[in-house]
């Protein structure tokens, strides 16, 4: 593939041209979406240089192994997305894990509080992100938020919300539906 | 464990565990569930393609992380499978001195390093089939709604077989199947122009065909589908399965 094509190429074609050694394909990919990955993983990190790490092994990971993508399951995006946020996900948690250990060590425990009060006021997301949400019951929104870009599990959702773990488990569930209805499915996004 | 799940705690659970935000064990569950729910498997996706339209924010690419990106695929031996190193953050220098080792490694294993790539490879092939076959399919339905396009109906004596040609005036073409029964192994279909005397391969379709392409510049009185032995003929005088006439 002359290197003029990959800009135009399909998202599935680039995957194709990584699966074939092509490095300007895995430049483009990166052109196209390393942002959103970047972006997300700041977010959930609230670190740039551990955020830049993700960003580098989810792309490496992609040059690697690009036959784990599977276009008939989703978008790029949304695969290199939903890597990115597990790897963040598990660093987040052995990082407080880490922390709460060394906190418990020291029993230091107003600390930890300070810190989860804190992680729940600071989850400001993006405007266009809020416009998104908007259309959910604030009950789905905020076990959404806490959890996507919070990185919490439901278990610890209910804990910050003060509310049923099952209550938030549904919340999750139906207010991604809710959300899709409205922004894929009425053609917002 | 997973026993004490039934399908509709599952289905519950499938939401959190889009977003990961379920514990290990219950992720244990839910992903040893999906292997074999395909159902369930197609609702995480969703929540997933849904979760990636919120986390869309304007930010730029990080600077300087393709460089290392870029430095890390320089290092590699293509055939190498890296992942190992990539799963762990580890300086790149670590990294560098790693795939060093992995790389003199691979002169010794190199059996099972290629195997891995072949594996690779033949995914990646089949990808690009895929995408192939789509690229044919819509350009080809696309031809169909083409008012400038010659289109020919194909048709076996009893009816009961059929196919549809449409060729557009640059000469590009395009077999659509119909009714077309797969056939037996060792036999497959040929697709051919048929000019005056003159009988055109376009094309061995295979046993059960798809959507395929041809080229055929000039005049046509007819396309014909034969059943021929496998790998196609140069000439036939086989009875064609279906047969359709052109206008012209």
């Amino acid at each position: 593939m002359p290197t003029d094509d990959i800009r135009d190429a399909s998202d599935a074609i680039l995957v194709v041209a990584i699966g074939r050694y092509r490095q300007e394909a895995l430049a483009e990919a990166y052109r196209r979406h390393a942002g959103a990955v970047f972006a997300l993983s700041r977010r959930l990190l609230a670190d740039r240089t551990l955020a830049e790490e993700v960003v580098q092994e989810v792309f490496l990971r992609l040059w690697n192994r690009p036959e784990r993508f599977d276009p008939d399951r989703g978008s790029l995006r949304s695969f290199l997305l939903a890597q990115a946020h597990g790897r963040s996900v598990d660093l987040l948690r052995s990082e407080v894990s880490r922390r709460r250990r060394e906190q418990r060590d020291a029993r230091d425990r107003a600390e930890a509080e300070y810190d989860i009060e804190h992680a729940v006021v600071d989850l400001a997301v993006a405007d266009e992100v809020r416009g998104a949400m908007a259309v959910l019951p604030p009950g789905e929104r905020a076990a959404i938020e806490l959890a996507y870009f919070g990185g919490h599990t439901y278990r610890e959702v209910a804990t910050l919300l003060d509310e049923p773990e099952g209550t938030v488990k549904s919340r999750i569930r139906s207010g991604l539906r809710r959300l899709r209805t409205v922004i894929v499915e009425a053609g917002i996004a | 464990m997973s026993g004490t799940y039934s399908h509709q705690d599952i289905e519950d659970l499938l939401g959190a565990f889009a977003l990961d935000a379920v514990d290990d064990d219950e992720r244990d569950i839910v992903e040893a569930h999906l292997a074999g729910c395909p159902r369930c498997r197609a609702e995480v996706e969703r929540h997933r393609e849904t979760a990636a339209l919120l986390a869309q924010g304007g930010e730029r690419a990080p600077e300087g992380v393709w460089d290392r990106i870029a430095e890390a695929l320089d290092e590699a031996p293509p055939a190498l499978d890296l992942a190992p190193v990539a799963r762990r953050t580890i300086g790149l220098r670590v990294a560098a001195a790693t795939m060093a080792v992995a790389a003199a490694a691979a002169l010794f294993l190199g059996v099972a390093l290629g195997h891995h790539d072949s594996h690779r490879l033949d995914n990646i092939d089949k990808l690009a089939q895929a995408i192939q076959e789509a690229n044919v399919n819509s350009a080809a339905f696309a031809a169909l709604s083409d008012p400038a396009a010659e289109q020919v109906k194909l048709a076996s004596a009893d009816g009961k077989s059929s196919a549809r040609v449409v060729r557009l005036p640059d000469g590009t073409g395009y077999l659509v199947p119909g009714t077309l029964a797969p056939l037996p192994a060792g036999r497959v279909y040929q697709l051919w122009a048929v000019r005056s005397d003159a009988k055109i391969s376009l094309g061995v379709l295979g046993a059960s065909p798809g959507v395929s392409a041809f080229r055929m510049s000039g005049p046509v009185s007819a396309y014909a589908v034969t059943d021929e032995a496998a790998g196609g003929v140069a000439t036939t005088s086989n009875q064609p399965v279906v047969v359709g006439f052109t206008k012209a």
